[in-house]
C-alpha cells in the first residue's frame, strides 16, 4: 500500500546537538500509528518538523507524492495534515461552537472569507462534531470557561472538523482521568478509520488499548518498529523505555 | 580628510556609550520578566532630577549617582508592587501602563520643580578635553561616559553572573515554571530585577544631565533609542546592549554627519527593522529558544 | 449558563434593533446641532468624529486583531497633511501674501520663492485626497510585508511602531519648509460648515457599519482567533500574516481617512497629529470605550475628549495626571472598558443566577456520569 506519509533520512542539528538523527518513518492511510520513545527521544520534534514549525537540517518529508519539507505551516496544513498541540492551543475568547467553525475543512485565504457564510451543511458538521466530542452542551461558553479534558477534546474536535487526511496527535491524554484517557482512546480509534493517525503517548494504558503498530524512538533515532507485542517483547526497548518492571510511564 | 571621519568616529564612542547606559537597565527587565517600561525615559529624567538638587545641595556626579541609583530605583520598586506585579502576564498592557506612569511622572515633577529648563554642570575636574594630535579637544566628560558605560556592564554583569542573586535571575529566565517549582520565588526576582533596573535607568539620568538640559519630557527620546538597541542586539544576552548600541551609535553619528541627525535616525530605522527579518528577537536573541 | 438545546448558537446579530434606533438618534442628533447649537461645540463635534474614525481603526488592529501598534498617529498624520497642503497651497495662490508671493506662507518664511515641484500636484485638491488615503495605505501594506512575514509582533512590533511614529513626528519639524515645522499648516480655507459636518458624518457611519460587517464575518472571527492563538490558527491552515496586512492596511486606510476630514475640518494641522503621544492616546480612547466592540471607540473617544475639552481649562496640568492615571486604570481594573464592561453584565445577566448556574452544570456532570466506563473495563485486548 502507497505509505501517506514518507519520511527519509530526516536529521535536524541545532547548537551542536543532533535532535533527529536520519529517521525513516512511513505511515499509510487508515493507519493508527503510535510513537513511542523516553522524554527527549525527538518526537515532539519529529512532529514539528512533519507540520513545517521548524525546517531539518536534512531528510525530506514526503506527503501524498509531494516533497512538504521545510513548507510553512498553514501549507502544510492546506495540504492535508492536522495536528494536536500537547498542552490545548484554543482560541480562548471564541465560543466553542466559533473554535469548530474556523477550523471547518474550507477556504482559508482572505479574500475568500470576506463573504462567507456558515451553510447548513456546515452547521450539521460542527453541531456532528461537538456531539462527537460530547461538547453540545457548552457550544456557547467560550473556550478559556473549559476544564482541562474539555479543552483536549475541543482541539480534537477542532482537527477532526478540518478534515486532513493525516491526524498529528502530540500526547492528547495529558492530565485527564482515566474515563478521559479511555473516551480519547477511542475517538482516536475511531479516527483512525478514515485518516491515517500518527499518536505520541506515553499512558501504556492507552497505548495496549489502540496500539496496532508501534515505532519507539530514542535520542533522535527510530529504535525499533512493529507490533505491540513485538515491542514488548523487545529487550532493548524494555531497558531504553519501559523500564524493569514493563510497564512504562504513565 | 580623514580628521572629519575620526572625529565622528569618537564622538561616535561616546553616543555608544550613552545608548549602553540608558538601555542596560531596560535590557535586564525585558530580558528577566519580558516587560518593556514605557516609563523609562521619565525614570532616566528623575534620576536627572536628583543629580540636580544634588548639585543644588552641593554635591557633584559622584554623589549624584549613587543618589539617583536609590532614587530611581525605589520609584522603580514601587511602580512593580503597585502596577507591574499584576500584569506581568500581558505584557502589552504594560506598555499602556507603564506609558500612563510616565505621563504621570512628568506632570509630577513639572509641578514641583516647573517646566523651564535645569542646567547641571559635570564636575570641574572634567572640563576641557583630551587634546589628540591635530583633532578638537575631545571632552573628558565624553571620555567619562565611555568609563560609566564600561563600568555599568561590568556591574550588570557582575551581579548577573557572579552574585546568587544573578544566578537566580538567569534561572528565572531560562526556565521561569522550573525555577519556581524549586522553591525559589520568582515574583521576587522580578521585583527586584525590576528595581535595579529603574537603578540603572537613574545612574543614567544623573550622569547624562550635564550633557542635556534637565527638563520633564528630556527622558523621552532616550526610552525610544535604548528600546530600538534591545531590537536590534536582542536581550538574550548582555552582548546585545553593547553590540545594538554601537552599531546605531556609530551609524547614527556617521550617516549624521553625512546627511542631517533626521535622515540618519530613518536610514538606521530602516536598517533596524530589515535587519530583524533576519534576526527577530535581536542579534543576541538569535540563539534563544522560543519559551 | 442556561441549558443550550441542540440547535442553538448564540448569535449577535450584526445590527441589533437598539444599536440602530440609538445610532440613527445620535446621528440626527449631531447632523441637526449646528442650527441651534453653539459654535465651538459643532466644531468639536466635528473634530471627534475624525478622532472617532481613528480610535476605531486602533480597534480593529488591536481590539480583534491583537496588534498594538503605537503609530496609527502616522497614517492620520500623513492624511491630514496631504489634505492640509493641497488646501493651503492652493489658499495661497487665491490670497497672495503682502509681498505677493502665492506660496505658503511658512514656505516663503524658509526661503522659497516658488512652489517645489513634486508638491504641483497637491494644487489638485482631488489628487490630494487620493494621496492622502492611499499612501498610508500602501505604506501599511510595505510595514506589514516587512514585519508580519517574518512573524514580528507583539512588543517589538509595539515599539518599532513607536520609534516610526518619532521620526515621522521629527520630520515634519525638521523639514518645515515643505510641512510648516514647529507651527504646522494653519491659515487655509476650511470646511467649517453644517455640510461638511453631514460629510464627515456619513463617512463615520460608514466606517462603523463597515467595521460591524468585517468583524461580524468569517474574517472577523478568523482576526479573533488570530488574536487568541496565532500558532494555533497557522497550524489550522491560515495564513496568519496575511490576515494581519489585510487589517492593517484597512485600518491605516481608515486612520489617513479620519486625518484627511480632520484637516479640511478643523484648519491647522501640525506635527502633535502625527507622533507617538496621539497614538497611544487613540489607544486609551479605544480601551477606555472597550476594545474589541465596534461602538467602544465611539463612546471613548467622545467620553475622554469631552472630558479632556470640559476639564482640561479647569484642571490644567492636573488632566494629564488624571490621563495618566486613566491608563494605568484602564489597564488594571477596567480592562473591557465601558462597553465591554456593559456587555459583560448582560451576559452574566441572561446566564441567570448563580443558583442556576451550578444548577444547570451539576445536570450536566450527571449525564456524563451516566455514560462513564472507566479505563480498562469491558474490553479485552486484543493480541497483547
Amino acid at each position: 500500500m502507497q505509505a501517506v506519509l514518507e519520511i527519509d533520512k530526516l536529521t535536524t542539528r541545532v547548537s551542536g546537538y543532533t535532535i533527529l538523527d536520519e529517521v525513516d518513518l512511513r505511515i499509510h492511510a487508515n493507519e493508527l500509528r503510535v510513537l513511542l520513545g523516553p522524554n527527549g527521544a525527538g518526537k515532539t520534534t519529529l512532529i514539528d518538523m512533519i507540520t513545517g514549525r521548524y525546517k531539518p537540517t536534512s531528510g525530506k518529508i514526503r506527503f501524498r507524492g509531494h516533497d512538504i519539507t521545510g513548507l510553512p505551516p498553514d501549507r502544510i496544513f492546506r495540504q492535508g495534515i492536522s495536528r494536536k498541540f500537547q498542552v490545548p492551543n484554543l482560541y480562548e475568547t471564541l465560543s466553542v461552537f466559533d473554535n469548530v467553525m474556523v477550523s471547518l475543512k474550507g477556504e482559508r485565504r482572505v479574500f475568500s472569507n470576506l463573504l462567507r457564510r456558515t451553510s447548513p451543511e456546515d452547521s450539521d458538521r460542527i453541531w456532528q462534531v461537538l456531539e462527537w466530542i460530547h461538547l453540545v452542551d457548552k457550544a456557547n461558553e467560550a473556550a478559556d470557561t473549559l476544564s482541562h479534558g474539555e479543552r483536549q477534546w475541543l482541539e480534537m474536535g477542532m482537527l477532526l472538523a478540518s478534515g486532513p487526511q493525516l491526524l498529528l496527535f502530540d500526547e492528547p491524554t495529558t492530565g485527564m482521568t482515566e474515563e478521559g484517557k479511555f473516551q480519547t482512546a477511542e475517538m482516536i480509534e475511531k479516527m483512525a478509520q478514515d485518516h491515517a493517525v500518527l499518536l505520541v503517548e506515553h499512558d501504556m494504558h492507552v497505548v495496549r488499548q489502540i496500539a496496532r503498530t508501534v515505532t519507539v524512538m530514542h535520542q533522535g533515532q527510530i529504535l525499533a518498529e512493529g507490533p505491540l507485542s513485538e515491542i514488548v517483547a523487545n529487550e532493548t526497548v524494555q531497558q531504553v523505555y519501559l523500564g524493569k518492571g514493563g510497564n512504562g510511564a504513565s | 580628510m580623514l580628521q572629519p571621519i575620526i572625529t565622528q568616529f569618537l564622538s561616535g564612542i561616546s553616543i555608544v556609550a550613552i545608548l549602553v547606559i540608558v538601555a542596560v537597565g531596560l535590557a535586564i527587565i525585558f530580558g528577566v520578566a519580558g516587560v518593556i517600561n514605557m516609563a523609562h525615559g521619565e525614570f532616566i529624567m528623575v534620576g536627572a532630577y536628583t543629580a540636580a538638587i544634588v548639585g543644588q545641595l552641593g554635591g557633584n556626579t559622584f554623589i549624584a549617582i549613587p543618589a539617583a541609583f536609590a532614587v530611581v530605583g525605589l520609584l522603580g520598586l514601587a511602580v512593580e508592587r503597585g502596577i507591574i506585579r499584576w500584569i506581568y502576564d500581558r505584557p502589552l498592557e504594560t506598555l499602556l501602563a507603564t506609558w500612563g506612569v510616565g505621563i504621570s511622572l512628568q506632570v509630577i515633577v513639572k509641578l514641583i520643580f516647573g517646566s523651564e529648563l535645569y542646567y547641571v554642570g559635570a564636575p570641574k575636574m572634567m572640563d576641557g578635553g583630551l587634546r589628540l594630535i591635530g583633532l578638537l579637544p575631545f571632552p573628558y566628560y565624553r571620555i567619562f561616559l565611555i568609563v560609566v558605560a564600561i563600568v555599568m556592564m561590568f556591574l550588570t554583569f557582575y551581579v548577573i553572573f557572579k552574585t546568587k542573586f544573578g544566578l537566580k535571575v538567569r534561572a528565572v529566565r531560562r526556565n521561569r515554571s522550573m525555577t519556581g517549582c524549586l522553591g525559589i520565588d520568582t515574583a521576587k526576582v522580578d521585583m527586584m530585577i525590576f528595581t535595579f533596573g529603574s537603578g540603572l535607568a537613574g545612574v543614567a539620568g544623573a550622569v547624562l544631565a550635564p550633557i542635556k538640559s534637565v527638563s520633564p519630557p528630556m527622558g523621552f527620546p532616550y526610552a525610544v533609542d535604548a528600546f530600538m538597541v534591545l531590537v536590534l542586539g536582542g536581550v538574550g544576552n548582555l552582548w546585545g546592549v553593547v553590540t545594538g548600541g554601537a552599531i546605531i551609535g556609530e551609524a547614527e553619528t556617521i550617516l549624521a554627519f553625512v546627511t542631517n541627525n533626521v535622515i540618519g535616525k530613518l536610514l538606521v530605522f530602516i536598517f533596524i527593522v530589515l535587519a530583524i527579518r533576519v534576526f527577530p528577537r535581536g542579534i543576541f536573541g538569535y540563539y534563544e529558544r522560543s519559551r | 449558563m442556561a441549558r443550550v438545546h441542540r440547535h442553538t448558537v448564540y448569535r449577535q446579530p450584526l445590527l441589533p434593533l437598539w444599536a440602530v434606533v440609538l445610532g440613527v438618534g445620535i446621528v440626527i442628533g449631531i447632523a441637526t446641532y449646528p442650527f441651534y447649537g453653539q459654535e465651538y461645540v459643532t466644531s468639536l463635534l466635528g473634530k471627534f468624529l475624525c478622532y472617532a474614525i481613528f480610535a476605531l481603526s486602533i480597534d480593529l488592529i488591536w481590539g480583534f486583531t491583537g496588534i498594538l501598534s503605537l503609530g496609527q498617529a502616522v497614517y492620520f498624520g500623513i492624511g491630514a497633511y496631504f489634505v492640509a497642503l493641497s488646501l493651503k497651497i492652493n489658499y495661497a495662490t487665491l490670497h497672495p501674501t503682502r509681498y505677493g508671493g502665492t506660496i505658503p506662507d511658512f514656505m516663503e518664511w524658509n526661503g522659497l520663492t516658488e512652489l517645489p515641484g513634486f508638491m504641483e500636484p497637491l494644487l489638485s485638491v482631488p489628487f490630494a485626497v487620493v494621496c492622502a488615503l492611499l499612501i498610508p495605505t500602501l505604506m501599511a501594506f510595505i510595514f506589514g510585508v516587512i514585519t508580519f512575514k517574518r512573524h514580528i509582533y507583539g512588543v517589538y512590533c509595539a515599539v518599532i511602531t513607536l520609534a516610526e511614529a518619532l521620526i515621522l513626528q521629527d520630520f515634519i519639524i525638521e523639514y518645515q519648509a515643505y510641512t510648516g515645522g514647529f507651527n504646522g499648516i494653519t491659515d487655509y480655507s476650511n470646511y467649517a460648515n453644517v455640510y461638511f459636518l453631514w460629510v464627515i458624518l456619513a463617512v463615520t457611519v460608514f466606517f462603523y457599519i463597515a467595521g460591524r460587517m468585517l468583524t461580524h464575518s468569517r474574517v472577523g472571527t478568523v482576526l479573533r482567533s488570530v488574536r487568541d492563538n496565532d500558532v494555533r490558527a497557522e497550524f489550522m491552515g491560515y495564513n496568519v500574516a496575511n490576515y494581519r496586512i489585510f487589517v492593517f492596511c484597512l485600518s491605516a486606510f481608515m486612520a489617513a481617512a479620519g486625518g484627511a476630514l480632520y484637516a479640511a475640518w478643523v484648519g491647522l494641522v501640525s506635527f502633535l497629529d502625527t507622533g507617538p503621544v496621539f497614538s497611544i492616546e487613540g489607544v486609551i480612547w479605544t480601551a477606555v470605550g472597550g476594545r474589541g466592540t465596534i461602538i467602544g471607540p465611539f463612546v471613548g473617544t467622545f467620553l475622554v475628549k469631552g472630558a479632556e475639552f470640559f476639564l482640561s481649562g479647569v484642571l490644567a496640568d492636573f488632566w494629564q495626571l488624571i490621563m495618566g492615571g486613566l491608563f494605568i486604570f484602564v489597564v488594571l481594573v477596567m480592562r473591557d472598558g465601558i462597553i465591554g464592561s456593559i456587555g459583560k453584565w448582560i451576559r452574566r445577566h441572561r446566564a441567570g443566577s448563580i443558583e442556576q448556574i451550578i444548577a444547570d452544570s451539576d445536570a450536566i456532570a450527571a449525564d456524563r456520569q451516566r455514560d462513564f466506563r472507566p479505563a480498562g473495563a469491558s474490553r479485552q485486548s486484543e493480541e497483547v
